[in-house]
């Protein structure tokens, strides 16, 4: 089966003044179509740098990244941002959610951005996403009005409705009490059984870890597991 | 419309209620400034034009002298136009001129203009001798007598002035004017001895043997104005007069109110002043305004990167929120200006034009002006680090 996700020899180096900080240092993961892979790994070894290089916001020092087959890593910035909005679902640890719109505004936003053009997105696409994530009666609320729990399956719902190759989540549960995460980490292996969605997440919940197919972990800037 | 943008604007009343006014504040200067400066010249503009007198005549050259002394034509010559002139034995170096012919009536007027007492604009006094004044226009008293000619001593200081003025102006006790009262122009006190209809050339009028005595003694005029017999001579009549007064110019004295507002320099060089303040001042304050929205806003413009918006999509998002602005701006501004030139002109003499020329020049200026300013917060958003961006707090 041919990833979705492979990255060959993916380095990373911070410069921060004089000094280096080498953040990842040779990293080789490949991911297949329909796998829910969590990483873990002691705090600062590179987790997120890495989830960010994958989604094309940072670019690595050296090392290749192929999302879906296009080489991430020779693409200008103004086409990686193009293939994050095709192929790139981000969830973050803080569901940065627009906090002066709806929940269904934060929704229609990122699907004009995801469609380029005027039209009213997905309707049926919006709905059985909506529906999974059992948000159909909050979408007139704004993030203010919801609970934790309820704006993460906001930021999912955003982050999927476009269906994206894959879905990148950097510690989706790290604000929820445990409650909301049983909820919310049931709604991520939902959509994987039912959509087939691609996942990588970031986690240092080793109960969330344990629902995902598969665990990378992390250490100092390399995979070691 | 976009809800994001929306939303933004209502996020913060008060500084989109500044940002608001800031523009209004560039449209109500190009409306007002302009209106106003446009309603007075076509105020004078259409008393000037308001005379029976087809035709006037004046130097060709008005060379800045006079600016100081604008008396430099010889009075005589509206004699001369009307009967001719040949060498006499006492002033053997005449030269001989015909009398024109279709000409009915002529009439030497001293034009002279000064700043208005308001302090704001200018305004103009003339110098009449009436008998000849009366013939050649359609002047009439409906208050008090005609002026004399200003040679004795006791009636040298007396004016005539317009119905509009008459009833508009304060007297130097700033009491309302009555016949008799005392107004001040061109330095010294002057009688009101008369009020004359319609109104035309300047509201007030005094002999011009006075204006010739206050500025200098030369029996000289500014212009005079001709009365053809016949309207259709008007064009004949212009044309013997240029060729018989090398160095004079007739114009018909409907061409007057046209060139009058065309070639007035120092107000264009004030209404581009103003035009460019407005700018100054629309483009900073959307600056400003759309410069702290960013650094505000700077995590959901991470959001919106990482979700995948291009560099385009954000430069637009925030333009359209400086558009909207300034589009809230210009309208705010033209309520303004329409209410204060009503307000002006029910409460003052001044004469506001708001012509649909320069509402469309303030409409560009403002929304213009809200886009130039947007454009560097905008670019900035665009390019911010995106990781950085969606982790600022
Ligand atoms: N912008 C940056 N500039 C310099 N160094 C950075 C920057 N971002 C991360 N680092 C460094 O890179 C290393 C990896 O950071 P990263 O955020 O990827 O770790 P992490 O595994 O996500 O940690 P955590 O579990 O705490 O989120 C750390 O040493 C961190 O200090
Ligand atoms: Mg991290």
């Amino acid at each position: 089966m041919k990833p979705v996700l492979e990255t060959r020899d993916l380095q990373m180096i911070y410069h921060v003044g004089k000094v280096d900080v080498p953040a990842l240092r040779g990293v080789n993961i490949s991911v297949g179509a329909g796998e829910y892979v969590a990483i873990m790994g002691p705090s600062g070894c590179g987790k997120s740098t890495l989830l960010h290089v994958i989604g094309g916001m940072l670019q690595p020092t050296t090392g290749r990244v192929e999302i879906d087959g296009e080489d991430l890593t020779t693409m200008t910035d103004a086409q990686r941002t193009d293939l994050r909005r095709r192929k790139i679902g981000f969830v973050f640890q803080r569901f940065n959610l627009f906090p002066t719109l709806s929940a269904e505004g934060n929704l229609k936003l990122a699907e004009r951005i995801y469609s380029n053009s005027k039209n009213g997105g997905d309707a049926a696409r919006r709905h059985e996403v909506l529906k999974l994530l059992k948000l159909e009666n909050k979408m007139k609320h704004k993030p203010l009005e919801l609970s934790g729990g309820e704006q993460q399956r906001v930021a999912i719902a955003r982050a999927i409705v476009n269906r994206p190759a894959i879905l990148l989540a950097d510690e989706p549960t790290g604000n929820l009490d445990s409650e909301n995460s049983t909820i919310v980490l049931e709604m991520l292996r939902g959509l994987n059984k039912e959509f087939g969605q691609t996942i990588v997440m970031i986690t240092h919940n080793p109960e969330a870890a344990a629902l995902a197919d598969r665990i990378i972990e992390m250490r100092d800037g390399l995979v070691v597991s | 419309m976009d809800n994001l943008i929306v939303e933004n604007i209502k996020q913060r009343p008060l500084r989109t209620a500044i940002s608001v006014v800031g523009v209004a504040l560039g449209v109500i200067l190009i409306v007002l400034m302009v209106g106003l400066a446009r309603g007075m010249v076509r105020d004078s503009a259409e008393r000037q034009g308001n005379v029976d007198a087809e035709i006037r005549f004046l130097p060709t050259e008005i060379s800045s002298a006079a600016a100081a002394n604008p008396l430099m034509m010889p009075a005589r010559f509206a004699e001369v136009i009307m009967n001719g002139v040949q060498p006499t034995a006492e002033d053997p170096d005449l030269q001989a001129k015909p009398p024109i012919a279709g000409v009915s009536a002529t009439t030497p007027v001293g034009e002279f203009i000064q700043n208005s007492e308001s302090g704001i604009g200018f305004e103009y006094v003339d110098g009449i001798d009436f008998p000849s004044f009366s013939k050649t226009t359609r002047i009439t008293m409906v208050a008090g007598r005609p002026l004399t000619d200003g040679k004795a001593p006791d009636s040298a200081y007396e004016v005539i002035v317009d119905r509009y003025y008459f009833d508009n102006n304060k007297d130097v006790n700033r009491q309302p004017l009555q016949l008799g009262s005392k107004i001040k122009t061109l330095g010294h006190e002057f009688s009101v001895v008369g009020v004359y209809e319609p109104s035309m050339l300047a509201r007030i009028k005094m002999p011009l043997h006075t204006m010739q005595q206050l500025l200098g003694g030369a029996e000289n005029c500014t212009f005079i104005m001709i009365r053809t017999t016949q309207p259709a001579l008007a064009k004949s009549v212009k044309e013997a007069l240029e060729s018989n007064y090398p160095g004079y110019h007739a114009y018909l004295t409907s061409e007057i109110p046209a060139l009058f507002s065309q070639g007035i320099r120092p107000l264009e060089i004030f209404l581009d002043v103003v035009i460019w303040l407005a700018v100054v001042i629309s483009t900073l304050v959307i600056l400003l305004a759309m410069y702290t929205t960013i650094i505000e806003r700077t995590r959901e413009i991470g959001i919106l990167k990482s979700l995948g918006a291009s560099k385009t999509f954000v430069v637009m998002t925030i333009e359209k929120e400086a558009a909207l602005i300034s589009a809230l701006g210009v309208l705010f501004g033209f309520v303004v200006s329409v209410v204060g030139k009503y307000a002006l002109e029910a409460s003052t003499r001044l004469k506001i034009d708001i012509e649909p020329r320069w509402v469309l020049i303030a409409t560009v200026v403002g929304i213009g002006c809200g886009l130039l300013g947007a454009l560097y917060p905008a670019l900035r958003a665009a390019n911010l680090d995106v990781v950085e961006a969606i982790s600022y707090e």
